[in-house]
């Protein structure tokens, strides 16, 4: 029997593999007559009163609105793992688009009015990382409607508005309540982005390039990246000092940030993070204690900047951040029946109107260009409190700081965040060896050297997705 | 109308071989000797009870017989894949669709072929055949028993007596059935899938590339990249593939002998004559294992993480000036002492499991070779040494190697401590990695599902080959019941 059962399996499988094979795929799923959005879990109950309204409002919709809440941090994987599951429109933070679009979880957006909104709308910086190529074509796939960039909290009860505004300041806070200055939320190539996005104070200006001018074309080009400027050294060198002072900066405890924030246990007086740290933040300081300010300058020191010919003692940086936006999009196993249908909500959604209400019941930063008039507006009318005032208004102010994550495919997104280029980057500003492939040790990264052979890693990282075999003789001094 | 044919009794069994001579034998028999329902039911499943008015056994026959055949030609589609036959067919992953195409006045877009779910339903339509062909031979060989049971003049058996035999006589097919189908859906399907996926180019990133659930088979392209260092993660295996493996072992060495060494002394220490508060010190030993072991394991690294009450001490004692990465949390840490502490603590946390199992082992040696030992003028190291040890080894070889192939598969003790760290650049395997924390972050991590295929397969292979190796040349195995 056993033999048989072989000898069938054996005959069944020849013929599976040498016979053609009937392709299959699926043009969209079942109208059901509903059309169900995932937006974050925190604003699902207002935008579920939001469409209820317009369906109030537009009785011949035809369709029922489903809201649900998900965490939009791990949404994107949720979607590619079956995207059969996932709603008819999703959202998704910007750096996801590539990835969606390339895997067919995404379906392209062409309705003229609703592109014509996202066009006036929207800052350039956003638009530059919203469309995707479909069969050599460049489509809109994403509409922005939340904006957020990295800021920081701090301590009121023991730094002032003026010590916040300069990572100085917050060090002479330090010094005075004989703790740390400052803090990040985690070690990870989003939170580095405060160091090695700073932006010369006087133009704005930073040799930093993140695969500018990538293809959104799965294993297309990578673009451009450099991070071995002399200005990028020098910001390097100049955390490194900060971080030895032992009122400078520290990494977040294995307690976690918070913790240390904590008004009691006073562990760090001030911590750059995100709108999605706001209650926790507010929880560890409480209200009245927390402040909200942009990410603070720094001022380059003689030591930072010796041996680099690009950058002056006394030149003034402010701390960078990855400016994003969170997106509508439309699955692409949505039904086509629903695509009209779709696009008319999206516009709706992501109108300023709804953006507006959004901000006020839900605190998310409006996306679209000079929402920070309206921000303004809501706190002289006393409609929102000045901490969440702050918040917003720091986000604002930050988004012309940074840029926005410019991942947009997955190889992109996993060779930045995943190939062990922000454990470099940490290995630098603590100053420690850092092994790489076994064979390849940077044996130190105090040096000016070591810091060049830290940077020249990371770059390296980002575009091959491995370490070196070895380091160049020369190492290259990018302007 | 009854068969007049004369039943010839099955071919006997021969002496040895000819096993598939016989099966085929016995086929034609059962055609050929059988009545008209007999016959008849080698076609339609159910058609032989009928004849023999068995007629609810015969329609369950049949609807099987319809469901499985509708399954196969009508090949029933779900997300666009289809089962049966053309599933069959799209085992071979060619011609797959690519998708893409898109209308963008009416949103019709189409997406690609689903290539996970092609070679899923493929097996399962395999699998499939093969319960059609057991439904078969059961269908017959039911028919061909009421063709016996008429010719010595009993009546063919009814359906309530058919399920009265399934408490009876056949109990065990009744009790095993469940676990079978639990198996063949749970266990044996998705392993022939994984190990199917070790010859594909299953991973995130060149899926990523193709259109999100596309792929296709690449022979042992995946097993050569372990040589060669090519393919999506083929640098990675191959230069971390032999340090793992080579720590693996080395942890599955020492964690299983220091335990189990540490075991049998704690042991004879706490049952040794004359030792008071013995129920004290076994009660205080496996305390550590009623705390659930991921929580000691997360209080141990909290202990001696960078900002742990360990180094704060050693800090504030001046002794250290920058905290010790015991664990290898940090980049930069030493791997050599991140692989001696979770050799350390997995003594702590395993060795109280052997003392506990030896302790009962150790009352029941009998005392009188003991007795006889210390008459001949023993001493009491000889006594260990030719009484003790032989014996608890004799007793405890099959859990000496399944505690070895569990060391290799023992997963929670360096993920929840060091999390494999210190990490390699470029590499998801780091310095305490073993080839399961390896392969969890190559799939889980990653996405590269063929490349964890391989490093599953590598890793069954290695403990399959010590198990059997060991174990049959092992005393347990070979004087299974005697201890000279």
């Amino acid at each position: 029997m056993k033999k048989l059962i072989a000898m069938t399996l054996a005959i069944l499988m020849a013929l599976g593999l040498f016979a053609g094979c009937s392709g299959s795929g699926s043009d969209g799923g079942k109208d059901d007559g509903v059309i169900r959005i995932w937006v974050g879990e925190e604003s699902a109950e207002f935008y579920q009163k939001i469409c209820n309204e317009y369906l109030s409002a537009h009785t011949d919709f035809g369709y029922k609105i489903e809201v649900k809440g998900m965490d939009t941090g791990s949404v994107a994987g949720t979607i590619t793992n079956d995207p059969t599951a996932a709603a008819d429109i999703y959202t998704v933070a910007h750096d996801n688009i590539g990835k969606l679009a390339s895997t067919q979880c995404a379906k392209p957006i062409t309705d003229e009015s609703l592109i014509a909104q996202v066009k006036a709308d929207n800052p350039e910086s956003f638009q530059s990382v919203i469309y995707s190529t479909l069969n050599g074509q460049t489509y809109l796939y994403g509409v922005p409607y939340i904006s957020q960039a990295l800021f920081l909290y701090y301590n009121k009860s023991l730094v002032t508005e003026e010590q916040a505004a300069s990572f100085e300041g917050l060090r002479e806070a330090a010094q005075a309540a004989q703790t740390k200055a400052v803090t990040v939320t985690g070690d990870d190539g989003y939170n580095m982005s405060f160091a090695l996005l700073a932006r010369k104070v006087s133009d704005k200006s930073t040799t930093v390039k993140i695969f500018e001018g990538a293809e959104s074309v799965s294993g297309g080009s990578k673009g451009e990246s450099n991070c071995q400027g002399d200005d990028t050294v020098a910001i390097v060198r100049w955390l490194q000092a900060y971080a030895a002072d032992e009122n400078g900066f520290k990494w977040a405890s294995p307690d976690g940030w918070d913790a240390d924030l904590d008004k009691d246990n006073r562990g760090v007086l001030a911590v750059i993070g995100g709108a999605w740290h706001y209650n926790t933040a507010k929880a560890a300081l409480g209200e009245s204690n927390l402040g909200i300010a942009m990410i603070p300058t720094f001022t380059l020191t003689k030591e930072a900047v010796e041996g680099l010919s690009a950058v002056q003692a006394g030149d003034v940086y402010r701390g960078g951040t990855f400016a994003d936006c969170k997106c509508f999009m439309i699955n692409a196993n949505s039904a086509a029946s629903k695509y009209a249908k779709e696009q008319e909500l999206i516009k709706y959604l992501s109108s300023k109107d709804v953006q507006n209400a959004s901000y006020l019941e839900c605190m998310n930063v409006p996306a679209y260009v000079g929402a920070s008039e309206f921000i303004k507006q809501c706190y002289t009318d006393g409609k929102v409190s000045e901490s969440e005032y702050n918040l917003a208004a720091a986000q604002v102010d930050m988004a012309e700081w940074g840029i926005p994550q410019p991942f947009i495919t997955g190889t992109l997104n996993t060779y930045y965040y995943s190939k062990n280029g922000p454990q470099v980057f940490r290995a630098m500003i603590d100053q420690t060896a850092y092994p790489t492939t076994g064979d390849q040790i940077l044996s130190e990264t105090s040096s000016l050297e070591g810091v060049r052979k830290g940077l020249y890693l990371i770059e390296y990282l980002w575009n091959h997705g491995v370490a070196p075999k070895e380091f160049p003789a020369a190492l290259p001094e990018k302007a | 109308m009854k068969s007049t044919a004369i039943q010839r009794p099955l071919t006997p069994k021969p002496a040895g071989g000819g096993k598939l001579r016989r099966f085929w034998s016995n086929l034609w028999k059962r055609f050929a000797d059988g009545s008209a329902g007999t016959k008849l039911s080698h076609l339609i499943f159910g058609a032989g009870n009928v004849y023999h008015k068995q007629y609810l056994k015969g329609l369950l026959f049949f609807l099987l017989q319809a469901a499985i055949l509708w399954v196969m030609i009508a090949c029933p589609t779900v997300n666009g894949t289809p089962y049966g036959y053309k599933a069959i067919l799209n085992l071979s992953l060619k011609n797959v669709h690519e998708g893409g195409e898109f209308d963008p006045l009416t949103g019709h877009f189409m997406t690609g072929s689903d290539c996970k779910l092609m070679v899923l339903f493929g097996f399962v339509s395999i699998a499939l055949i093969v319960i059609y062909l057991l439904l078969w031979n059961a269908n017959v060989a039911s028919s061909w028993k009421a063709d016996n049971d008429r010719k010595i003049g009993k009546k063919p058996t009814t359906f309530k007596e058919d399920l009265k035999e399934l408490l009876d006589g056949k109990f065990h097919a009744l009790m095993l059935s469940p676990t079978c189908i639990a198996a063949l859906v749970f266990t044996i399907l998705p392993t022939i899938f994984m190990i199917s996926l070790a010859f594909s180019t299953y991973n995130d990133q060149d899926m990523n590339n193709l259109g999100t659930n596309l792929f296709h088979w690449n022979g042992v392209q995946n097993f050569v990249s372990v040589f060669t260092g090519e393919g999506s993660l083929g640098v990675e295996i191959h230069n971390r593939f032999l340090p793992v493996l080579g720590w693996t072992f080395i942890w599955a060495i020492f964690a299983t002998l220091t335990c189990y060494f540490g075991g049998i002394i704690l042991a004879l220490l706490i049952n040794k004559k004359g030792l008071k508060g013995k129920k004290i010190f076994r009660t205080v030993f496996i305390l550590t294992i009623a705390v659930p072991q991921f929580i000691s394991l997360l209080s141990v690294r909290n202990l001696l993480g960078e900002y742990g009450p360990i180094n704060a001490l050693l800090q504030d004692l001046g002794w250290i000036s920058k905290p010790i990465g015991f664990l290898g949390l940090r980049v930069g840490d030493s791997e050599t002492l991140a692989k001696i502490m979770v050799i350390l603590i997995n003594m702590w946390v395993g060795i109280p499991y052997t003392m506990l199992m030896t302790s009962g082992i150790l009352m029941n040696i009998p005392t009188d070779l003991y007795e006889a030992a210390r008459v001949d003028g023993a001493s009491t190291l000889k006594m260990f040494f030719k009484i003790t040890l032989p014996y608890v080894i004799f007793v405890t070889t099959p859990y000496l190697i399944s505690s070895f192939v569990g060391n290799i598969n023992s997963f929670n003790t360096i993920y929840l401590l060091t999390g494999g760290g210190p990490t390699y650049t470029g590499y998801q395997a780091g310095g305490t990695d073993l080839l399961v924390t390896w392969l969890y972050k190559v799939t889980i991590d990653q996405g590269s599902y063929n490349t964890g295929a391989v490093i599953g397969i590598f890793t069954f292979l290695i403990t399959a080959t010590i198990t059997l190796i060991t174990y049959r040349r092992s005393r347990a195995y070979n004087e299974e019941d005697t201890f000279q």
